[in-house]
């Protein structure tokens, strides 16, 4: 591996000399653009060509020269992390990337972990939430979220807005563990009772016998986490069906009611509230530029999401980046760069978590209402710059 | 305590009949030309796809079923002349890989037409609403699920027992080779009951689609429920897919209320309990159809 890395870096240096124009810096970006998680790939693709249309492909670098930002892109097919790892190895070693990112899944951005610290290449992750991802390289900077984040604001809000009973049933993997852990945890906390905790299989979409059990619990709310698309659509179906909603349990989740998935839901969908950092109509000039370049480019049923948003501020981190430090620096000193970075983010203010690498953002508390015989998430509150609450649990040892 | 016992029933029955309506074709025809067809839940997806594009178009919910099971049906056929007779004789490793391959073809050319998001069959809004039944109020969606498996089941069962055709399909699956000597076209028959099987996938897909929710993974993601039902009912065996179906709703219903922490796999350790005690099916098609 170290060989192989020497003699990348001395057929790059050999490179730069020979070639007298502006560099071309790559970044590579690897996830799923076929197979079972195959919305990602297209959605980062899509938000990256558009903030280019908007912004440019090149950056001019301190020394004053141009610099070109080319994308290569990988799929890496739904195949799991193996897959991820080979494809991250070969982007460094054969396409010398300066920048890995993408990763909607977290066992791929893990596995890209050895080869990140030992070529010295920063990893920006446009989605994986696995809380703990960031510590496992220096090299990691997370654009994206974590679960605790939006798990912990909802079991305040819920407290604070007349909830003191409620049931959880989360998808039986690892964001929906640690959903259930830290909303149970924070409303507790607060003075809350849990009435009981279920967890179905990550691709259920029979929630007949879940419901059943949470309407003779009897709670103010059912707290769910599941994985966006079908399973979600078929719990609120059930919760509806079921005469839940008829009963007054609320339904609370997080990324379930993103627009992306609205019209796949009846308006039995009306009513529900999220914890979200994202909400896609809201008016923030970065926003409404995204929207619209992403329309013009294709057509009238794109419509951003959060991998659009974390692909849009990952390439302006790296944008940013190279245009303070040129096309040539030492990764870490990429990420120095980026720590503490703020940035004016489509979802509204975010700042890079300086100790942690890791995003802080405001929390949108947002309600399902239909406004204009549309489906849309209207904000009712909001929680300002939050940090991962599971890093506060889990502080660095210094 | 008798109002949730049926609560339990009728949800695992509605559930059992969605898998019978699919998988009651995979069984006669694996029973019947021992071909593994690993490709069988692409027809119901794909039938499910048709009915959703259409009601999402304006199309009459009964209309696009029928729709359905005729994509289902067509298709099934095609398939069955061009890419699965050649394979009657070329053993199961070369029958599962080109029916496994199949099933990606579908998913590919599903996500390429429809995208690779959730696709919504959009039913009548009498069906998406709780209805009042004596004790309770409980869904329209599966009390019609119910009563339209169960018309299709006796349909199936008559003709199976009383008509010709079920006669030579019933010899057919109890020893082809003795059927083809007494001049039946054994063939033939197969053809009619592949596409039969298929269309009945299809219009499975498209009723089912509440339950089992259409998405471009559907037919690897189902799959093992469908075999499910073909190995634990018995190969061939129309009754026992009809048990099976509804043994396994039942007990899948029961595991994820009473034991919600053991939920994703009390299916699996019943099936593996029900052919310990059974290795051939609860009812093998020999001795019963």
């Amino acid at each position: 591996m170290k060989k192989m890395l020497a003699i990348a870096a001395a057929s790059m240096l050999w490179l730069s000399s020979t070639v007298a124009h502006a560099d071309v810096v790559k970044v590579g970006l690897i996830a799923d653009f076929t197979g079972a998680f195959a919305t990602w790939g297209p959605q980062f693709q899509q938000a990256i060509q558009a903030f280019h249309a908007v912004n440019g492909t090149t950056v001019k670098g301190p020394d004053g020269k141009t610099h070109e930002i080319q994308v290569v892109y990988r799929d890496a097919a739904s195949q799991g992390p193996d897959k991820a790892k080979q494809l991250a190895e070969e982007l460094v070693l054969r396409e010398k990337v300066k920048f890995l990112a993408g990763f909607d899944l977290s066992p791929h951005a893990m596995a890209v972990a050895e080869i990140a610290t030992q070529a010295k290449v920063p990893v920006i992750i446009m989605n994986a939430a696995t809380a703990s991802i960031v510590r496992g390289s220096p090299y990691y900077v997370r654009v994206s979220m974590t679960i605790p984040q939006q798990s912990v604001p909802l079991a305040d809000w819920a407290w604070k807005n007349g909830i003191k009973k409620v049931y959880t049933l989360v998808s039986d993997y690892g964001p929906g563990l640690d959903a259930e852990t830290y909303f149970s945890k924070q409303f507790k906390a607060n003075g809350g009772e849990i009435l009981g905790s279920a967890r179905s299989p990550q691709q259920e979409t029979n929630y007949a016998a879940y419901m059943e059990k949470v309407l003779q619990a009897k709670p103010d709310a059912l707290f769910m986490f599941q994985p966006a698309g079908a399973p979600s659509i078929a719990l609120v179906k059930a919760y509806v069906e079921r005469g839940l909603k008829n009963a007054g349990i609320k339904l609370l989740g997080s990324g379930e009611t993103q627009e992306l998935f609205l019209p796949n839901f009846t308006d039995d969908v009306i009513g529900v509230v999220t914890a979200f950092h994202y909400t896609e109509t809201n008016t923030n000039p970065e926003n409404t530029a995204l929207r619209a370049q992403l329309v013009k480019m294709f057509g009238e049923k794109a419509t951003p999401d959060i991998a659009s948003i974390a692909a849009w501020d990952g390439m302006n981190l790296i944008h940013q980046s190279i245009a303070a430090l040129g096309p040539k620096a030492d990764g870490i000193k990429y990420v120095d760069f980026m720590k503490g970075k703020t940035l004016r983010s489509p979802r509204g203010p975010i700042m890079i978590d300086p100790d942690e690498r890791e995003i802080i953002q405001n929390m949108y508390i947002r309600r399902v209402e239909k406004r204009d015989g549309k489906l849309v998430n209207v904000d009712i509150d909001t929680i300002p710059m939050v940090k991962d609450p599971w890093k506060a649990d889990n502080p660095l040892k210094k | 305590m008798l109002s949730f016992a049926l609560t339990i029933l009728l949800d695992g029955l509605s559930y059992g009949m969605v898998l019978f309506i699919i998988s009651v074709g995979l069984t006669i025809t694996m029973g019947l030309m021992r071909i593994v067809n690993l490709a069988h839940g692409s027809f119901a997806m794909i039938g499910g796809y048709v009915a959703g594009y259409l009601t999402q178009n304006g199309v009459d919910f009964y209309l696009a079923c029928v729709a359905a099971a005729v994509a289902g049906g067509v298709l099934g056929g095609l398939a069955e002349v061009t890419l699965y007779r050649p394979l009657y004789r070329k053993g199961d490793l070369a029958q599962v890989l080109l029916t496994i391959g199949l099933v990606f073809v579908a998913t590919a050319a599903i996500t390429e037409i429809f995208g690779a998001f959730p696709f919504p069959v959009q039913f009548p809004a009498y069906l998406t609403q709780p209805v009042d039944i004596g004790f309770r109020t409980y869904p329209a969606y599966r009390l019609f699920l119910i009563a339209v498996g169960a018309v299709i089941a006796i349909g199936l069962w008559y003709m199976i027992e009383n008509s010709l055709f079920g006669a030579r399909l019933r010899a057919g699956v109890d020893n082809a080779r003795m059927a083809r000597a007494v001049g039946m076209n054994v063939s033939l028959m197969f053809t009619v009951t592949f596409v039969g099987g298929c269309a009945l996938a299809g219009l499975g897909g498209a009723l089912g689609a509440g339950i089992l929710a259409l998405e471009p993974s559907y037919a690897l993601k189902y799959l093992v429920l469908f075999l499910i039902v073909v190995i634990v009912g018995g190969e061939g065996s129309f009754k026992g897919s009809f048990v099976a179906a509804m043994a396994l709703g039942i007990i899948d219903t029961i595991g994820k209320y009473f034991f919600t922490e053991a939920a994703s796999y009390m299916l699996y350790i019943a099936v593996f309990i029900l052919l310990l005690i059974r290795p051939k099916g609860l009812v093998p098609a020999k001795s019963v159809l």
